[in-house]
C-alpha cells in the first residue's frame, strides 16, 4: 500500500447559469449599485466547501470528494454546477 | 404536456387562420390541466360552493368569507409537487410564495402558512434528501417573509419516496372594507411588478401537467428559484397601494406566467388587453415567446386607473420594487400582444383562457376491492405494549416537532395555541377583541387510496372534527385533490371518487368548499400513481381566544370520557399497518349526522366550561389519542376498556385501535362530571367515563380486572419527542 497524505479539496456550488441567483441578485442591486459602484454588471453567490482528504494521491482525493458531493446530495444536479478543485 | 393535435385543430378553428408559435406557446400554457383544470371543470360542479359566509367562491385567485361582521378570512391551498419533485428546496420555496401571492390578490394581508406533506419512507436515501429539502425550503422562505407556519400535516409512505406531494395553504385577513372587490374596466393600465422576468421556469405548468421524465435533468428550464425578500416586498406593496384605494385589481402570475394571468383577468371581465412586451422588465434578452410563458417567481399583475398611476409610482419607487406598465385594457375581447410594434398574437380571450372541458373515462382497477374486503379473520392479537410502542414510533404519529421547530410559528404574535398543543392553530386578529380563527389541514393518503370516496369524506370529517375540538365553528374549507394520470381510466376514477366525496360530505357538514386545486400527473416514471390523497384545510370562527380548548390533560382527578360510539373500524388503520403491514379493508365510514351532533356537544361542553382539554381521535385510534394527551400534559391516565361504548366489537384492538370517526376524548373538570352527563343524555350523545387522569406518571389500559398495558410516561414521551428526528438523521 502506498502512503497517503492529507490533500485540501475545495468545492464551490453555485446556481447554474441559466438560473436565478436572489442572493447575489439583492448584494449587486441593494449594495453594490447603491453605493455607486455601477461598473460592477453582476454578482453571483455560492457556497464553499473545504475538505481535508486523507488520500493516496490529489486525483484520488478529488475524485472522492466528487463521489460525496453526489451521493450525498451536498449539491442538486439539477440546479447547480458544482466546481471541484485541489486547494492551490 | 404539448398540445394535442386535436387541440391544435381547435386553435386553428378559434383564430380562423394558422396560429403563430407565440399563439400556440400561450395556449399550450393555458391549456394545460394545471391551469385551465380542463379534465377535472365538469365534477368540480359538485362541490357545494355557497353559504351566507361566502364573500368570493372558487373562480379567482382565492376565495373570501366572512368571519366576522367586520373581519374577511382569504384562504387558500396550492400544490408544488412536480417542483419538489425536481428540487425540493426551491420547489417547496416557492410553492410558500405562489399561495402567498394568492391571498395578496384580494388585498388581504397574509398572516398564516400551512404545509401538509406527505413524503417517502425516511429511511430511503432520495426521500429522506426530499423531505430535508422540502421542510428547509419551506421553512427558510416561511421565516424570511415573516409570515408563521402554524399547522400541517404530514405522512410518511413509500409510494411518495420519488413523488412527494407538497401542499400548502395561506390564511390573510382583511376588514370589510378593504377588500378588493371592483372590476377592471377598459382603458385600466396594465402593471407588472416584482421580480424581472427571466428565463426560469418556462412552460412550468405544462411540466406540472405531464408525468415525471426518468431524466429529469432535461426540465432545467422548468425550476424557479425562491426570492423571499422581494416577495416581502410585494407583500408590504400589495397593503400599501389597497390602503391607499390605488389599485383596482391585483393578480398573482404563477402557473402559466403572464398569458394566463392576462387572459384570466381578461375573460373574467368579458375584456381584451393590448400589450405591448418590450415594455416590461426583464432579466436578460428575452424572445416574445419566452416573456409570454416564463414562471419567474415573485410577479404580480396590478390594474390601475391612469389616474392613480403617479401614487402607485410614488409608492413602489419608494420600496424599490420593479414595475412596467405594459399595456392596458379594452373592451373587445381581444388580447393583442406586440413586441416592438409588431404584433405577434391575437387571441379571444375567452377562448384562451377556458378550454373545451373533457369529460375522463372513469374506471375502477381492480384494486379499488382491496378497500370493501371486510375483515372476517384478523390477525391473533398482539402484545398490547408492544403495538403501542410501534403506533408511537410510527413517523405518522410521533411528534412533528422536528419539523415544526425548524419553522417559526409565533412570528406576529397572534399564535395562540402553539403547535403540537392543539388540534388545531388558533389566530386572534390583534384588534384589541378576543376574536380570532381556527386553521387546520388534514389528509390520510392510506384511506383516499383505499376507498376514495369515503377516505376524502373522512378528511372533511377530520378537518371539521380538529376544528371544533379547539372550541371553534367550522366555516368553510378548501380542497386539494392529488391524483394520477387524468388520461388513464383507472388513475381518474380515484380523482372522481375523492371529489365526489368531499363534495358529499361538505354538504352533509354544511361546510361549504370555497376552493381549491386540483394536481394531477402525480404518478412516477414506470407509470405508478402516488397514493391518491385528498387535502383540506379548513377555517373556523373562534369568538373568544382566551377560552380555546387545548388538548393535553390539565389536572389530576379530573375524569376522562369518550365521546361518539366506537365500532370495529380498522381497516386502513395505522395499527394494522404498523403492527402487521397490512394497507387494506373497509376503512372507517364517515358519519356525518353524528359528526354534526357531537360537534355541538363538544362546543357547548367547552363554552359551558365542563371541560379541561379535547381532543379528537384519529391515526391509531383512542389509545393514541390519549397517549397524545398525557405526553401533552406530562400527567397520567388510567382508563378501563370495558367502559368504552362500543357496536358490534368482538377483540380489544377493535376498541383501542380502531379509526372510528365522529369521536372525540374529552378531560372532564371533576366538579361537572354531572352536568356533563345530564348534557349527553339531552343532546342525545353517546358518553363513556373511561378513567381518570392519574397523579402518577403512569399510562394505564385496563380491561376490567385485568390490567392490560402499563406504560412508564416519561419513556413514551421520550419516544414520541425524539423519533422523527432520528428517522431523518439516519439514527433508528
Amino acid at each position: 500500500m502506498s502512503e497517503t497524505s492529507l490533500h485540501f479539496v475545495e468545492v464551490v456550488i453555485t446556481n447554474k447559469k441559466g438560473v436565478k441567483d436572489p442572493e447575489g441578485d439583492t448584494i449587486h442591486k441593494h449594495l453594490i449599485l447603491r453605493k455607486g459602484y455601477a461598473e460592477v454588471l453582476g454578482v453571483r453567490t455560492g457556497k464553499y466547501i473545504l475538505f481535508s482528504v486523507n488520500a493516496r494521491s490529489a486525483e484520488e482525493a478529488v475524485k472522492k470528494v466528487k463521489e460525496i458531493c453526489e451521493k450525498l446530495r451536498i449539491y442538486n444536479p439539477i440546479i447547480h454546477d458544482i466546481e471541484v478543485r485541489i486547494s492551490a | 404536456m404539448p398540445l394535442t393535435s386535436e387541440e391544435v385543430k381547435e386553435i386553428r378553428k378559434i383564430l380562423g387562420r394558422e396560429p403563430t408559435t407565440e399563439e400556440l406557446a400561450m395556449f399550450e400554457a393555458q391549456w394545460s390541466e394545471h391551469c385551465s383544470y380542463k379534465s377535472s371543470k365538469l365534477l368540480l360542479k359538485f362541490l357545494p360552493t355557497k353559504g351566507k359566509h361566502v364573500i368570493i367562491g372558487p373562480g379567482r385567485d382565492a376565495p373570501a368569507v366572512k368571519v366576522f361582521k367586520d373581519w374577511i378570512v382569504v384562504f387558500k391551498i396550492e400544490s408544488h409537487n412536480h417542483p419538489s419533485a425536481v428540487d425540493p428546496y426551491n420547489g417547496a420555496a416557492t410553492g410558500i410564495g405562489g399561495i402567498v401571492r394568492d391571498i395578496l390578490s384580494l388585498g388581504a394581508k397574509p398572516v398564516a402558512l400551512l404545509d401538509m406533506l406527505y413524503m417517502g419512507n425516511t429511511r430511503n436515501p432520495h426521500a429522506n434528501w426530499l423531505i430535508r429539502g422540502i421542510v428547509k425550503g419551506i421553512s427558510d422562505y416561511g421565516n424570511r417573509i415573516g409570515i408563521p407556519t402554524v399547522a400541517g400535516d404530514t405522512w410518511f409512505d413509500e409510494v411518495f419516496n420519488v413523488q412527494p406531494l407538497v401542499n400548502v395553504a395561506c390564511v390573510g385577513i382583511a376588514k370589510s372594507n378593504d377588500i378588493i372587490l371592483s372590476s377592471p374596466q377598459p382603458g385600466d393600465l396594465i402593471i407588472l411588478m416584482g421580480n424581472a422576468t427571466g428565463r426560469d421556469g418556462l412552460l412550468g405548468s405544462s411540466f406540472a401537467s405531464k408525468p415525471l421524465s426518468e431524466d429529469v435533468d432535461k426540465d432545467i428550464g422548468a425550476v424557479q428559484v425562491g426570492d423571499p425578500l422581494t416577495e416581502k416586498l410585494l407583500i408590504d406593496a400589495i397593503q400599501i397601494l389597497v390602503a391607499k384605494k390605488a389599485v383596482r385589481y391585483i393578480k398573482d402570475l404563477g402557473g402559466g406566467g403572464l398569458t394566463t394571468a392576462l387572459c384570466e383577468t381578461a375573460a373574467d371581465h368579458g375584456l381584451g388587453a393590448v400589450i405591448n412586451l418590450e415594455k416590461l422588465h426583464t432579466r436578460q434578452h428575452l424572445t416574445p415567446l419566452e416573456i409570454l410563458v416564463s414562471e419567474s417567481q415573485e410577479r404580480m399583475l396590478i390594474v390601475v386607473d391612469e389616474s392613480k398611476l403617479e401614487l402607485v409610482d410614488e409608492v413602489l419607487s419608494k420600496l424599490d420594487v420593479q414595475y412596467s406598465v405594459i399595456g392596458y385594457f379594452t373592451n373587445d375581447g381581444l388580447i393583442k400582444i406586440f413586441y416592438n410594434g409588431a404584433k405577434v398574437a391575437e387571441v379571444p380571450s375567452k377562448e384562451l383562457a377556458k378550454p373545451r372541458p373533457i369529460r375522463r373515462a372513469s374506471i375502477p382497477p381492480l384494486e379499488a376491492l382491496k378497500g370493501l374486503k371486510p375483515f372476517y379473520q384478523l390477525p391473533p392479537e398482539p402484545d398490547y405494549r408492544e403495538a403501542i410502542i410501534k403506533l408511537i414510533s410510527s413517523p405518522n404519529i410521533a411528534s412533528k416537532r422536528w419539523i415544526y421547530e425548524q419553522y417559526d410559528h409565533e412570528v406576529g404574535v397572534r399564535t395562540v395555541v402553539k403547535p403540537g398543543f392543539g388540534d388545531a392553530a388558533v389566530l386572534r386578529f390583534l384588534d384589541n377583541s378576543l376574536r380570532g380563527i381556527a386553521v387546520k389541514g388534514d389528509a390520510n393518503p392510506r384511506y383516499t387510496a383505499l376507498d376514495p370516496f369515503n377516505g376524502a369524506a373522512n378528511a372533511v370529517g377530520e378537518c371539521f372534527r380538529n376544528l371544533v375540538a379547539v372550541g371553534s365553528k367550522p366555516i368553510a374549507i378548501v380542497d386539494e385533490l392529488n391524483a394520477g394520470n387524468p388520461e388513464k381510466p383507472d388513475h381518474f376514477w380515484y380523482f372522481e371518487m375523492m371529489l365526489k366525496g368531499v363534495a358529499w360530505m361538505a354538504e352533509e357538514l354544511r361546510v361549504p368548499v370555497v376552493g381549491g386545486k386540483v394536481s394531477f400527473y402525480n404518478e412516477d416514471h414506470m407509470g405508478r400513481q402516488i397514493k391518491p390523497t385528498t387535502t383540506i384545510v379548513g377555517v373556523g370562527r373562534v369568538e373568544d381566544v382566551s377560552r380555546v380548548m387545548t388538548m393535553e390533560f390539565k389536572e389530576h382527578s379530573s375524569l376522562v370520557a369518550i365521546v361518539g360510539v366506537t365500532y370495529p373500524e380498522l381497516g386502513g388503520s395505522e395499527y394494522l399497518y404498523r403492527v402487521f403491514g397490512l394497507e387494506e379493508g373497509e376503512i372507517p365510514k364517515p358519519r356525518p349526522a353524528s359528526e354534526l351532533r357531537n360537534a355541538k356537544f363538544i362546543r357547548r361542553v367547552i363554552r359551558l366550561g365542563y371541560a379541561k382539554a379535547v381532543h379528537d381521535i384519529s391515526l391509531g385510534g383512542l389509545a393514541i389519542a390519549l397517549i397524545e394527551m398525557a405526553v401533552a400534559g406530562r400527567i397520567g391516565v388510567e382508563v378501563d376498556i370495558s367502559k368504552v361504548y362500543t357496536r358490534g366489537v368482538q377483540r380489544l384492538d377493535e376498541v383501542i385501535f380502531s379509526e372510528t370517526q365522529a369521536r372525540y376524548v374529552v378531560e372532564i373538570d371533576s366538579r361537572y362530571v354531572d352536568d356533563f352527563k345530564h348534557l349527553a343524555e339531552r343532546m342525545g350523545v353517546n358518553i363513556s367515563i373511561i378513567g381518570r387522569v392519574a397523579d402518577s406518571n403512569q399510562i394505564v389500559f385496563s380491561f376490567g380486572p385485568n390490567n392490560l398495558v402499563n406504560l412508564d410516561l416519561f419513556t413514551v414521551v421520550d419516544i414520541y419527542n425524539s423519533i422523527l428526528e432520528k428517522e431523518v438523521e439516519g439514527e433508528v
